[in-house]
């Protein structure tokens, strides 16, 4: 096994706010892991480091054995990296199938001017993107919303149409910040199943934020957990929820957080 | 959704649309183009040859605005540029008229990003001011530059012709602009559904997501300004040509004010929508003075007198019953049109 993504001694500060110190871990290939800890500890400041969107005060990324530390966010879909968003991050007014094509953005090549023409090779890498996305659609089953405007779907749709948009830049990589936050129990169970087919069928290794422990213990192959920007436990499931300092820290961030 | 109604292959699912009726509409209304100068009088005819450099334009403006989601008052600016160049090319340098249009395009293109570069962070408001600025700026820069412009004597464009054919006529000059004007559409529908529609509509609802997706957020933001002041400096070189003599006053911003509301009018992000604005808001003034014939002469002379008032009035009225109506515009009003009769007599 070889790592896919390596950070090291990562570190954000927001004026005053020390919001990330000398975080470290890599997630293996193939695998699932989770970064996990209390309200406020980081975690999409980490994310948001890794997308290119945050530039770091200290530390490196890599990915691939690749520096990205100060690679601009739009380069990440070229380079295999596809994220979603904490908060709902869909294009409201387009359709669902054009918020998939989107994701193929960088897939593709037309100009203004060969655009504006749509012949030759233009039509035919749009052919092609349309059977794709028509495969993210059944692989995600949402082909009964495929024409209508994103933002009228409810939440856990746009969620799951979030989710198809990054599946169509065919990551290598894929960051998940809080898919399953305001999900039923239905919902969340379908999410877990997508995130395992992805792994397993897809071959897409997976950094996820997530609150919850259940879908989290389940699934991961690593859990990394961050507290006031540190981090106190990595390691499989079993190892992170038998770490004292993680105990401590989730029941008191969990008493915090109620 | 219509029951039974699926896509058998791909390729129809990028095609520009899979409707019959859409196909016959369309075929209609091009014979209907085609037609009419054998039905209209030489009034109607010159009417109907300014919507179609006018609807240039506005579709330009809509790609920024509309899909694009920047607003902007600079379009006076950049229809000046395509204006003045189209007619001191054709002047000084005898160059004819589609060489014209295409200089005068991609100078408002390029000119652009004199105002893009700036903008790039600014939104709503600010943006706005910003546009408007450079609107200023161009109306003042034609005044002053008057070796290249004449300054405020303005400009007498010569007859254009082409291939040797002449585009003196009101019906070979209607038929000409007819011309550029399916094809500045069907490019516009073209680059909508290609990448870059998609990725100019993703910028308006979601920036960073659209970051994350492999959008360069300053290219394709620079992009759809010059690509929009394309456009419109096109119709200002049309439009140059069309009335053969130019001077700085065509090109005040209220100009910028009278496109927004047809984008507006018509249902901000449509193409269709942004022709249908721009036909309605043409006619309307006409509607209005032949309304106010028709109730007497009393009112005749008020329209004649204070025509731009009574237009800025009426202009207002429009636009705020349709935000207040019908937020999304005339299109919006079509496509509720077309649900009611596709799911008669079901209600879903
Ligand atoms: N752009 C910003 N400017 C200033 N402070 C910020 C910014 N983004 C995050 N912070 C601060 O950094 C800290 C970490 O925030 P972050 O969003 O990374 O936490 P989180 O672990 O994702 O929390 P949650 O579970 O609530 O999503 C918080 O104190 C937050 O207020
Ligand atoms: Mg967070």
């Amino acid at each position: 096994m070889s790592s896919i993504l390596d950070v090291e001694g990562l570190g954000k500060a927001f004026g005053g706010v020390q919001a990330v110190q000398d975080v470290s871990f890599s997630v293996e290939q193939g695998t699932i892991c989770s970064l996990i800890g209390p309200n406020g500890a980081g975690k999409t400041t980490v994310l948001n480091m890794i997308s290119g969107l945050v530039p770091p005060t200290t530390g490196r990324v890599s990915f691939e054995r690749r520096d990205i530390t100060n690679s601009p966010a739009y380069r990440m879909a070229s380079r295999g990296l596809g994220r979603t968003f904490q908060n709902l991050a869909v294009f409201a007014h387009a359709t669902v199938v054009d918020n998939i094509l989107v994701g193929m953005h960088a897939r593709l090549s037309a100009d203004p001017l060969t655009a504006a023409v749509y012949w030759g090779r233009v039509r035919n890498e749009e052919i092609r993107a349309r059977r794709r996305v028509e495969e993210i659609i059944d692989f995600l089953e949402i082909q009964n919303v495929r024409d209508l405007p994103v933002g009228t779907l409810s939440y856990g749709l746009q969620k799951r149409v979030e989710l198809g948009r990054a599946l169509a830049i065919e990551p290598r990589f894929l960051l998940l910040d809080e898919m399953v936050s305001g999900m039923n129990q239905e919902e969340t169970e379908d999410i877990a199943r997508f995130i395992l087919d992805i792994k397993e069928q897809l071959n897409v290794t997976v950094l996820m934020v997530e609150h919850d422990m259940g879908i989290v213990m389940d699934i991961s192959d690593q859990v990394v957990v961050l507290e006031f920007g540190r981090k106190i436990g990595d390691g499989t499931p079993t190892q992170v929820s038998q770490d004292p300092r993680v105990m401590a820290a989730y029941l008191g961030g969990a008493g915090e957080a109620a | 959704m219509r029951a039974g109604h699926f896509k058998q292959s791909y390729l129809e699912l990028v095609a520009l649309t899979d409707s019959g009726a859409v196909k016959a509409w369309t075929a209609m209304l091009l014979v209907g183009c085609m037609a009419l100068p054998w039905v209209a009088s030489s009034y109607v005819l010159a009417l109907a040859t300014t919507i179609l450099i006018t609807a240039i334009g506005v579709v330009g403006l809509n790609l920024l605005t509309g899909v694009c989601g920047l607003i902007s008052l600079g379009h006076a600016g950049f229809l000046a540029i395509g204006a003045y160049t189209a007619a001191v090319l054709a002047v000084d340098y005898a160059v004819p008229i589609i060489p014209g249009i295409i200089c005068g395009g991609l100078l408002a293109a390029a000119l652009s990003l004199l105002v893009g570069i700036p903008s790039l962070r600014l939104k709503g408001l600010y943006l706005a001011i910003t546009t408007l600025a450079f609107t200023i700026i161009v109306t003042h820069s034609i005044l002053n530059l008057d070796w290249l412009t004449r300054g405020s004597a303005g400009l007498s464009l010569p007859a254009a012709d082409l291939l040797g054919i002449s585009l003196a006529g009101k019906v070979s000059f209607y038929y000409f602009s007819l011309a550029a004007c399916v094809l500045f559409v069907a490019a516009a529908m073209n680059v909508m559904r290609s990448r870059i529609g998609r990725a100019f509509v993703a910028i308006r609802d979601h920036d960073i997501a659209a970051e994350m997706m492999g959008i360069n957020l300053v290219a394709y933001k620079l992009m759809a300004f010059a690509l929009s002041a394309f456009f419109t400096g096109a119709a200002g070189a049309l439009a140059a040509y069309q009335v053969r003599y130019i001077n700085v006053d065509s090109f005040a911003v209220l100009v910028s004010i009278e496109a927004l509301a047809m984008i507006i009018v018509g249902g901000l992000g449509s193409i269709a929508g942004a022709i249908l604005g721009t036909i309605f808001m043409s006619l309307l003034p006409e509607f209005t003075r032949w309304l106010f014939d028709a109730l007497g002469s009393g009112l005749t002379e008020t329209f004649s007198t204070r025509a731009l008032e009574v237009r800025g009035l009426i202009y207002g009225v429009v636009i705020m019953t349709v935000l207040r109506v019908q937020p999304d515009g005339l299109i919006g009003l079509w496509r509720d049109a077309k649900r009611l009769w596709s799911n008669w007599p079901f209600r879903y």
